[in-house]
C-alpha cells in the first residue's frame, strides 16, 4: 500500500548521490558514494522501502497495524510476530536497565503534557490520574503474547527510528559495496567510510539555530550517531524550563536534563538508547555517559 | 630553452603514460586504514616542511621540488 | 541509577541490540570529532657558528575545517634575525675596510678572516591564506595568497593548484601555479651591478627600488602502490626575472700576480673602502627545473620517508638532495624520528671568488658562497608525543654543516691558495612544536 507523499528524490550533489524522502515524520536522506545513478536509485529504494515498512508497522498513528491492535485490545491477549516481539524484548531490557525510566507505556502521559513552548504545565492531580495507566510492570509479556491492562498503551516511537536506521543501513549494505550514509532526521549510520575523505562529515546542530553553522563537525567512518533532545520542545513556567523528556516514574519532566545529547556507538540503536538513558539521568547525564566509554556530545 | 622545453614535454608524456600503467597498482577503498594515518601523509608536518624549505632556501641555491619554490624573502 | 550499575549499561545494551537486529557482531564505531580549528605552532631557534646568523622565530599554521571538506588555512611567521653574513670579499693578510650597506659608515674586517657584514639585523613577518575545496567527486581546488615583509624586502604572491584522482583514488595528478612579485628596497638603495663600492655618503651608484618576479609550475603525480607504500613524483619549473642580485654582496678585485685585493685610496678627508670591490652582478633571468621523488613506507608502525630531488638551472647549478626520515614509535603515544639530509651543488657559471684587475670585468660575477660548490649534511633527531586529548608536542634538534671548496681554476695569483676562501657553515636548528585543536 502506498501512502500519499511517499516519493524519493535523487540528485547528484558534490560528487555523490543524495536521495531524500520523508518517513516517521522526519526528513530522511541517503548519501551514496557512487558513480552510478541506477545503483543510487536501487539503494535509495531499498532504504526508503524499509523505512516506510517500519513506519507502517509500528506507528501509533496508523489504524491498521500491530501497535494499534495492542493499544485497542481492551485487556485481551495479543499475539505478536517475531519482529514486534524482538522490539518488546528490547524495550523490556531497557526498562530493567533504567530502573523503570525507559518505559514504552509512558506515551499516555502526553495526554497531560504538550511541549509547545507555552507555560501549559498540568496539575499534579491530572498527572497522577494518568500515571495509573503507566508502567511496564503492569504489563503481562509472555513472548509472543502481550496483555495490556485496559486503558494502557504502548509506543515504540522511542526505539523505532533508530531501529529503522540500522535495518535500512543493512539493506543498503546488502545492495551495494559503495560507502553509504543513512540519516533519518539526525539519527544516522555510516556503512563504511567514503574514499574521498577521512569520513562522512556530520554536523551537530547548534542549539541556537540562528547561528547557522553546525556546532561540531564529526568525521564518521562507520557506526551510528543519534541525538536525543530538542531545543524547541519545552515548556516554560515561572522561570523553570521543562524539557520534553518525561520520567514515567514521576510523570514529570526529568529535572536538569541537558538540551541535547549526541552519542556515537556501533549501531544507531545503541547510540539512540544511550542518549535517551543519559537524558533520563538529568543532572547526571555526563557522568552516566562518561561511564559508558562512548563518544558523546552533551549540551546544556 | 629549447632543450628544456623538450624535457618538460617528455616528462609530461612519461607522466601520462605512467598513469595508465598504474591502474593495476593501488588498494581498495577499505584497505586505506594505513594510508589514512597522519604520519603517512606525503607532507605529514606542513609547518616543519615550510620551516625547512625556508632555511634551505636561504642557504642553498636550490628550492622547492616538493611544492613551490619557497622564498618570498630577501635572504637569497 | 547508581554509578556502579550504570557501568554495565553499555555491555547489556550491546547484547540486547544484537538480539534486536539479529546480528552477531558489529564493526566498532569510528567517529572522530573534527576540530573546527587545528593549530600547529612552532618556536624555532637557528644559530650559525662564529657569530653569524641567528634567527629566533615563531610560526603558526591554522586550519579551519568547514563542512564538505572545505578548508581555510592561515599561516603567520615572525622571524627575528641578527648576526653577520659573509659579504663576498676574499680574506687578506691585512685589514680590509668596507663601506656599510647604508653607505654612511665604514667597517673594518680583521686580517686573515673572511669579511662579514655585522649589520645584519632584520625582522620578517610572513602571512599566507589558502582555500581548499573539492570540485565534484574526484577533483579539488586550492588557491592562496602570500605576503611577507622585511625592512628591505616586500613579497606578494598568489598560487593555485588543481588535483584530480584516478584509479579508485589511488592516483592523484596535480598541477600547481605560483606567481610572486617581490620588491627590494635595500638600505642606501640597490647598487648598480659591477660598480665599485664607493666612499661613505657617495650614493651615486645606487638605484631606486628593484623588482623580482617569479613564476613556478609544479606538475605532480602521487600513487598508492599498496597498503603500505605511497610514492610521489613532481616536476617543477621556476622562472625568475628582474633584480636577482643580493644587493649587499661584493667581489674583490685582485692583483693578477699576487692574488691580493687591489688597494684603493679614499677621497682625502672621507672614509671609504681600503680596496677595490665591485658589487655583484647576476643575470637578470634564471630558469630552474626540478625533479622530486618521494616514497613513504609503513612497516609495522614505523614509517620510512625518503625523498630525492634533482635540480638544474641555466646558471649551470646542478644539485642533488637526499632526505631520509624514519619514524620510530615508542609506546602508543610517542615516537622518535631521526633525520638525515645530504645536499650537493655545483657552482654557478658566473661564480668568482675574486676578479682579475688586469682583465675587463665579466658581464656577471658573484662571490656569494651560496652560488659556490659545496656539500651539506643535516643530522637531526625529533621526539614527539601525543597528550591524552590528542594534542601533540614535539622537539627536534638538528645540525647543519655545509662544506664548500673553490675550484683551483677560480684562484688567482700566488697568495690565494693558502687562504680559506670558502665560508663553511655550521648551524644548529632547535624547534619546539605544539599542535592542538578546538
Amino acid at each position: 500500500m502506498t501512502r500519499p507523499g511517499r516519493s524519493t528524490e535523487i540528485r547528484k550533489k558534490n560528487g555523490h548521490f543524495e536521495a531524500r524522502f520523508v518517513a516517521m515524520g522526519s526528513p530522511c536522506e541517503v548519501l551514496l558514494e557512487s558513480d552510478s545513478e541506477s545503483n543510487a536509485a536501487a539503494v535509495a529504494g531499498s532504504v526508503s522501502t524499509e523505512a516506510w515498512r517500519i513506519e507502517d508497522k509500528f506507528s501509533r498513528y496508523l489504524p491498521d497495524n500491530i501497535v494499534h491492535r495492542i493499544n485497542n485490545s481492551g485487556g485481551a491477549p495479543v499475539e505478536v510476530d517475531d519482529e514486534t516481539a524482538n522490539l518488546i524484548d528490547f524495550a523490556a531490557t531497557l526498562y530493567e536497565m533504567s530502573d523503570g525510566r525507559f518505559d514504552i507505556t509512558s506515551g499516555v502521559l502526553r495526554e497531560a503534557w504538550n511541549f509547545d513552548g507555552s507555560d501549559n504545565v498540568p496539575a499534579d492531580s491530572e498527572v497522577d490520574r494518568i500515571l495509573e495507566r503507566v508502567g511496564w510492570s503492569k504489563v503481562k509479556w509472555n513472548r509472543p503474547e502481550l496483555i495490556l491492562t485496559a486503558g494502557m498503551q504502548i509506543d515504540l516511537g522511542g526505539i523505532a527510528k533508530e531501529y529503522a536506521v540500522d535495518k535500512a543501513a543493512s539493506e543498503a549494505a546488502a545492495e551495494t559495496d559503495d560507502a553509504c550514509l543513512v540519516n533519518f532526521g539526525g539519527d544516522l549510520v555510516a556503512t563504511k567510510a567514503p574514499t574521498r575523505s577521512k569520513g562522512w562529515q556530520v554536523g551537530i546542530d547548534a542549539l541556537d539555530q540562528a547561528q547557522g553553522l553546525p556546532q561540531k563537525l564529526i568525521r564518521l567512518q562507520n557506526g551510528g550517531l543519534a541525538t536525543s533532545g530538542d531545543a524547541r520542545r519545552f515548556l516554560l513556567k515561572d522561570g523553570i524550563r521543562y524539557s520534553h523528556i518525561l520520567d514515567p516514574t514521576t510523570g514529570w519532566p526529568v529535572r536538569n536534563a541537558p538540551r541535547s545529547i549526541t552519542v556515537a556507538a556501533d549501531t544507531c540503536t545503541q547510540a539512540g538508547m544511550l542518549a535517551t538513558l543519559a537524558m533520563l539521568e538529568g543532572q547526571g547525564a555526563e557522568t552516566f555517559l562518561a561511564d559508558q566509554d562512548c563518544k558523546y556530545w552533551c549540551y546544556r | 630553452m629549447k632543450k628544456l622545453n623538450t624535457i618538460a614535454s617528455a616528462l609530461l608524456v612519461a607522466g601520462l603514460a605512467g598513469l595508465s600503467g598504474c591502474s593495476s597498482m593501488g588498494v581498495e577503498p577499505w584497505e586505506r586504514d594505513i594510508m589514512a594515518k597522519d604520519e603517512m601523509q606525503l607532507t605529514s608536518d606542513p609547518l616543519e616542511a615550510a620551516i625547512d624549505d625556508h632555511i634551505y632556501f636561504s642557504k642553498e641555491a636550490s628550492s622547492g621540488g616538493r611544492g613551490f619554490g619557497g622564498g618570498g624573502c630577501g635572504c637569497n | 541509577m547508581s554509578r556502579k550499575k550504570s557501568k554495565s549499561v553499555a555491555a547489556t545494551l550491546t547484547t540486547a541490540t544484537c538480539a534486536l537486529l539479529g546480528t552477531t557482531s558489529t564493526t566498532p564505531v569510528n567517529a572522530q570529532e573534527e576540530d573546527e580549528w587545528e593549530l600547529d605552532t612552532a618556536l624555532l631557534y637557528y644559530n650559525e657558528d662564529g657569530n653569524r646568523v641567528q634567527d629566533i622565530s615563531f610560526k603558526m599554521l591554522a586550519n579551519r575545517n568547514f563542512i564538505d571538506d572545505r578548508v581555510l588555512s592561515l599561516s603567520l611567521g615572525v622571524d627575528s634575525l641578527t648576526g653577520a653574513t659573509p659579504i663576498g670579499a676574499i680574506p687578506f693578510a691585512g685589514p680590509q675596510t668596507f663601506t656599510s650597506p647604508s653607505g654612511n659608515q665604514v667597517r673594518t674586517a680583521p686580517p686573515g678572516e673572511i669579511p662579514l657584514d655585522p649589520s645584519f639585523l632584520d625582522t620578517r613577518v610572513a602571512l599566507t591564506a589558502n582555500w581548499q575545496q573539492p570540485l565534484g567527486r574526484l577533483s579539488s581546488f586550492n588557491a592562496g595568497l602570500s605576503a611577507s615583509s622585511e625592512y628591505d624586502y616586500l613579497h606578494l604572491g598568489a598560487n593555485f593548484k588543481l588535483s584530480r584522482d584516478f584509479n579508485k583514488r589511488n592516483t592523484t595528478v596535480s598541477l600547481g601555479l605560483a606567481f610572486a612579485a617581490d620588491e627590494l628596497d635595500p638600505v642606501g638603495g640597490a647598487p648598480t651591478p659591477l660598480t665599485p663600492m664607493l666612499d661613505v655618503d657617495d650614493l651615486s651608484n645606487r638605484m631606486g627600488n628593484q623588482n623580482k618576479d617569479v613564476m613556478d609550475v609544479v606538475l605532480g603525480v602521487s600513487q598508492i602502490i599498496n597498503q603500505n607504500l605511497i610514492m610521489q613524483f613532481n616536476y617543477s619549473f621556476s622562472s625568475s626575472d628582474g633584480y636577482l642580485n643580493d644587493p649587499y654582496k661584493i667581489v674583490s678585485l685582485v692583483d693578477p700576480v699576487t692574488g691580493d685585493p687591489v688597494p684603493r685610496i679614499p677621497t682625502p678627508g672621507v672614509d671609504g673602502p681600503s680596496h677595490e670591490y665591485r658589487f655583484e652582478s647576476r643575470p637578470g633571468e634564471r630558469t630552474k627545473h626540478s625533479l622530486f621523488g618521494q616514497a613513504k613506507y609503513y612497516m609495522n608502525g614505523k614509517v620510512l620517508d625518503a625523498s630525492y630531488r634533482y635540480m638544474t638551472d641555466d646558471w649551470d647549478i646542478d644539485s642533488h638532495t637526499v632526505d631520509v626520515r624514519f619514524r620510530w614509535p615508542i609506546g602508543d603515544r610517542s615516537y622518535l624520528e631521526p633525520h638525515f639530509r645530504y645536499y650537493t651543488q655545483t657552482h654557478a657559471n658566473f661564480y668568482r671568488t675574486s676578479l682579475d684587475s688586469s682583465l675587463p670585468l665579466p658581464p656577471h660575477a658573484s662571490a656569494d658562497y651560496r652560488l659556490g660548490e659545496f656539500d651539506a649534511i643535516t643530522l637531526g633527531l625529533k621526539y614527539g608525543w601525543k597528550t591524552e586529548s590528542g594534542n601533540e608536542w614535539s622537539a627536534r634538534l638538528e645540525a647543519y654543516s655545509a662544506d664548500g671548496s673553490v675550484p683551483a681554476n677560480l684562484l688567482i695569483g700566488s697568495n690565494q691558495g693558502g687562504l680559506e676562501m670558502y665560508p663553511d657553515l655550521d648551524a644548529i636548528i632547535a624547534q619546539f612544536s605544539y599542535s592542538f585543536g578546538w
